[in-house]
């Protein structure tokens, strides 16, 4: 029940991830955002349960009023303020960046089973998809011009990173945890203010215009 | 004798494959409209409508049966032949499917092929048949139709192909009887699927990010400009069988993902267990199709493909991720 639980909460996330990249509409990529935080939360949920671990319920309540809430509000009040709504043209269209994240999934899960402890089981999922999330979300970071979209890939990125965290090590100590959170909010803070700027600067939040700031 | 006993029982098999295929294709038939009222009731509660009423449906139906079939001068027999072809596919393919047993009535027919083979059979003939006329929004209608099966169609061969390859086997009612078999243990290429087949039953059934069921007015329609020639009774078919076609893509993400409460053996009990678990299910299924519907604007033409391959994509990589 449990490693059920994990694995479509993983599964769940890469899905997510998988659909950030099909997909141009801001607002829709910032839900997905906040549905892959809300699987983490629950990842982190049922490992507290079923490993009596109480000091994840402070993970889990911290990721989703965080990352499920707060910061997908914060990013949707700069899209509205700034009034630019889609992703115009990424450096490389839709279906090639799809075969690309299939591939990319490809190679996570593969290098899972390196792992000693990613052989089998639901660490392995875990690994696989945390890997591949990893992979697509500095894809996505690459590919995109647009600012927002690439706050987005940072932001799945570090719930890649905390699924391992959280799901197969033994956790990080609840210091370090919420000093991750806070750096989150702050990173997100910065950059929303970051995006204002080029906005204010450029009218457009196209990151590949920033070249022209050289000499 | 043996000879003689094993041709009775196969002729008893064949008597109660038969027999099990016409009741079920008929419930299904029966029940198929209602789910579209039912997803255009939630829609319109959604939107503070009060909406038609569940019986809409039926007397939709009941009124384009008894009108008079009114046909284009230019049309030939291909004209006449669609609907029926559509309908007889669709009708032929829900016998495939395992609805209330976990065992399909003519599963000795064939498994996932045959399935979508079919339904690409309804959809070549009404597709042929909207050229037939020679009217531009058919023919528009009929090629954009075709854009889109040409991805769809893939994918949901992917998909399904991954739940068979779990299950060692093309049947669809061999593949219920595994998963039941194997208790409800889930790999990440589950949900993978699932989330592929759910778009491709979306694009399939022409609902709103693909397509708007609800207008005729759109330049953009693909499903309701292919049938726009038709009237009376041959309408009646058309949409009778698109009801169809959708009630039987949910059965079939009901069967592969969640068979819980499939009926195993004929007592009456597990026959109602199974009757109110399907219903439930497709019900729920409905909810998720309307919330997907109300809360999407439709998708520019031309990004259709794109949300396709999305699920093409997924259809994919669950198929991967099997051998991994």
């Amino acid at each position: 029940m449990t490693n059920d639980v994990l694995i479509l909460c993983a599964a769940g996330m890469l899905v997510s991830a998988y659909l950030m990249v099909g997909q141009k509409a801001l607002f829709t990529a910032i839900r997905l955002y906040s549905a892959q935080s809300l699987f983490l939360g629950i990842v982190a949920i049922t490992i507290a349960i079923s490993e009596s671990r109480h000091d994840l319920f402070v993970t889990a309540a911290l990721t989703v009023s965080l990352k499920g809430i707060l910061i997908p509000w914060f990013l949707m009040r700069v899209i509205d303020r700034i009034g630019i709504h889609r992703e115009i043209e990424p450096f490389l269209n839709v279906p090639a960046s799809l075969l690309i994240c299939v591939g990319l999934t490809v190679v996570g899960y593969r290098v899972s089973t390196g792992f000693p402890e990613g052989a089998r089981g639901v660490s392995h999922h875990l690994i696989g998809t945390a890997l591949s999330m990893l992979l697509i979300g500095l894809f996505l970071m690459v590919t995109r011009k647009k600012a927002i979209t690439q706050i987005l890939a940072l932001l799945t990125v570090e719930n890649a990173v905390f699924l391992v965290a959280v799901g197969v090590t033994s956790g990080m100590p609840l210091v370090v945890e919420l000093g991750i959170s806070f750096d989150v909010i702050l990173a997100v803070l910065i950059l929303g203010i970051l995006v204002h700027r080029i906005v204010d600067r450029f009218e457009s939040m196209d990151v590949s215009r920033l070249a022209k700031l050289k000499g | 004798m043996a000879w003689r006993n094993d041709v009775t029982l196969m002729i008893h098999d064949a008597l109660a494959a038969t027999i099990m295929a016409l009741l079920q294709t008929a419930g299904l038939l029966a029940a198929a409209p209602l789910l579209r009222a039912a997803i255009k009731k939630m829609k319109a509660r959604l939107q503070n409508r009060q909406g038609p009423p569940l019986r809409q449906g039926y007397y939709d139906l009941a009124k384009l049966l008894r009108k008079e079939p009114i046909r284009s001068e230019t049309a030939s027999w291909v004209y006449v032949a669609g609907p029926r072809v559509y309908f007889a596919a669709a009708v032929a393919a829900t016998t495939l499917v395992p609805v209330l047993f976990a065992a399909a009535p003519l599963e000795a027919a064939g498994g996932i092929l045959l399935l979508v083979g079919t339904l690409a059979l309804g959809r070549f003939a009404l597709a042929t048949a909207a050229l037939d006329t020679g009217s531009p929004f058919g023919g528009m209608g009929a090629s954009r139709d075709m854009t889109i099966a040409a991805l769809a169609e893939p994918a949901l061969m992917l998909g399904l192909f991954t739940s068979a390859l779990a299950a060692g086997s093309l049947n669809l009612g061999a593949l219920v009887r595994s998963v039941l078999q194997r208790g409800p243990s889930f790999h990440p290429s589950d949900l993978l699927a699932f989330a592929g087949l759910f778009i491709i039953v979306i694009a399939e059934t022409g609902r709103i990010p693909v397509d708007n069921p609800a207008t005729h007015l759109e330049l953009t329609m693909i499903h309701e400009a292919m049938v726009l020639e038709y009237a009376g009774p041959d309408l009646a078919l058309v949409e009778w069988t698109s009801a169809l076609k959708e009630l039987l893509y949910l059965t079939l993400l009901v069967d592969l993902f969640i068979p819980l409460g499939i009926a195993t053996s004929a007592a009456p009990g597990a026959i109602l267990v199974s009757l109110l678990a399907w219903a439930g299910k497709v019900f729920m299924l409905a909810i998720a199709v309307t919330l997907a519907e109300s809360t999407n604007a439709k998708l520019r033409l031309f990004r259709v493909p794109e949300l396709v391959s999305v699920s093409l994509g997924l259809a994919f990589l669950a198929l991967a991720i099997r051998f991994l």
